[in-house]
């Protein structure tokens, strides 16, 4: 009688471990879909109060290397304002610019919290949809591209980054389309997937986005080829390339609002479903 | 005996934040992932109740899961550290028992129990986190190097913890 209340006190904890754990994994899986992030993540109050305050306490460790690259940034967006052309033909810019219609938007906002070293890596960013930050906004920094925003709260948003399994955003190298991927192993590696073996991609060519779903515009640098060779009667190459982004340091970033999006998913969705 | 626990309930907030406002952030390489916060599992007292623990654990794990965006392996990880820990303790156990009062800290229970005792709660707890992170078979030499590597660096860490926040029991 004794034993079989040893077994029973033994069997329930089990019972309640096996609950426990099929609760806990089943959300860990399904967090593993593409484009989903389960409720559990760091845009919730709690946490994101902790990460902010973290973050002002260390925001000013690399102040100066931001102000840097900022600086930069502001130079060369300077050098494309009109006013620093001179101009050839002096009515050209006198005229209302009917030729060209803005697709994008860009919202700044600074990186509080990322991951490097996991098989998916995430990023919280403290922007959030009180600052219209939506779900599938790619977002990028001055270098390149980092991920697109998969979860959003009202003052925080959760980044999806390149450093993820299947991330397949689709790439062009020399005007020939391929899809991102990510080894898991090394933060400044990445592959290009899907381009044929007859393809002329040389060592140091770059790597730009196709802008062709939307996450972002065409021909921003995701990264430089490092490696591009035929594997045994592969029909396609093995690329690898240097991300342009140092993941291990992330600050300021630019969340992409594409205003065309709506129009064109609309439209798509006719067609390809 | 409250005291204890109070000391406890500081301690798990502190394992707690250092694991997920610091150790998180300070990334040496893909295979090192020390994860500290399993000192607070292992350095419940003896006798704690199973259900206890897991209770422990379910908090402590969900609480470095939203601050991680690990979506549960946290939890889990901690969970069946704290399922399984009667068991290693019941292993490990000295000829005469282990003495109420006492904790299984270094300074109770001496540098052999005490390094068998974390090695094999962390190799235990490290595997579950990456099998179930990584989850794939063709990866099986990434696990290992990251189970081997992270557990070192935890081992480190939780050896000089044991310094920092823990005395000899009376």
């Amino acid at each position: 009688m004794r034993n079989l209340f040893k077994f029973l006190k033994r069997f329930r904890n089990f019972l309640i471990f096996m609950v426990l754990q099929i609760f806990v994994l089943g959300l860990f899986f399904n967090s593993k879909n593409y484009h989903k992030a389960s409720f559990v993540n760091s845009t919730n109050a709690i946490s994101s109060w902790f990460l902010q305050k973290r973050y002002n306490i260390t925001r000013h460790f690399d102040l100066e290397k931001n102000n840097v690259i900022l600086a930069n940034e502001n130079a060369e967006l300077l050098g494309k304002l009109p006013m620093s052309y001179y101009a050839l033909q002096q009515q050209l810019f006198q005229i209302n610019d009917s030729v060209y219609e803005q697709q994008y938007q860009f919202i700044a906002a600074t990186v509080i919290n990322f991951s490097n070293h996991k098989l998916n890596n995430f990023a919280t960013i403290n922007k959030g949809s009180l600052a219209g930050v939506e779900k599938d906004m790619g977002v990028i920094v001055s270098d390149g591209i980092i991920g697109f925003v998969i979860d959003v709260s009202k003052h925080y948003a959760i980044i999806r980054t390149l450093l993820s399994e299947r991330i397949n955003i689709i790439v062009e190298v020399n005007d020939i389309m391929g899809s991102l991927d990510w080894n898991g192993r090394d933060n400044k590696v990445g592959k290009v997937k899907g381009i044929t073996s007859s393809a002329q991609i040389v060592v140091g060519d770059t790597v730009y986005t196709k802008g062709s779903n939307g996450h972002f515009p065409i021909g921003i640098p995701v990264g430089v080829v490092s490696e591009a060779k035929i594997e045994n009667g592969a029909a396609t190459l093995s690329i690898n390339i240097d991300f342009t982004v140092n993941f291990s340091a992330l600050g300021h970033v630019y969340i992409i609002k594409n205003i065309f999006k709506m129009e064109k998913d609309k439209l798509e969705h006719k067609y390809y479903e | 005996m409250s005291n204890q626990w109070i000391q406890y309930g500081i301690y798990f907030v502190a394992f707690l934040l250092i694991q997920g406002l610091i150790i998180n952030n300070i990334a040496l390489s893909i295979y090192v992932y020390p994860m500290v916060y399993v000192i607070a599992i292992m350095m419940l007292p003896f006798e704690t109740n199973v259900l206890l623990a897991m209770g422990i654990a379910l908090i402590m794990g969900f609480g470095l899961d939203i601050l991680s965006d690990t979506f549960g392996l946290h939890t889990s990880a901690s969970l069946f550290l704290a399922y399984i820990r009667p068991f290693i303790l019941k292993v490990l156990q000295p000829r005469d028992g282990y003495e109420n009062n006492k904790l299984p800290t270094v300074h109770d229970m001496g540098y052999t129990w005490f390094l068998a005792y974390a090695f094999v709660c962390l190799i235990l707890h490290h595997t579950w986190f990456f099998a179930f992170e990584i989850f794939r078979f063709d990866l099986i030499g990434l696990l290992v190097l990251k189970v081997i590597f992270s557990s070192l660096a935890s081992f480190i860490l939780i050896f000089i913890f044991q310094f920092l926040f823990y005395k000899p029991s009376k």
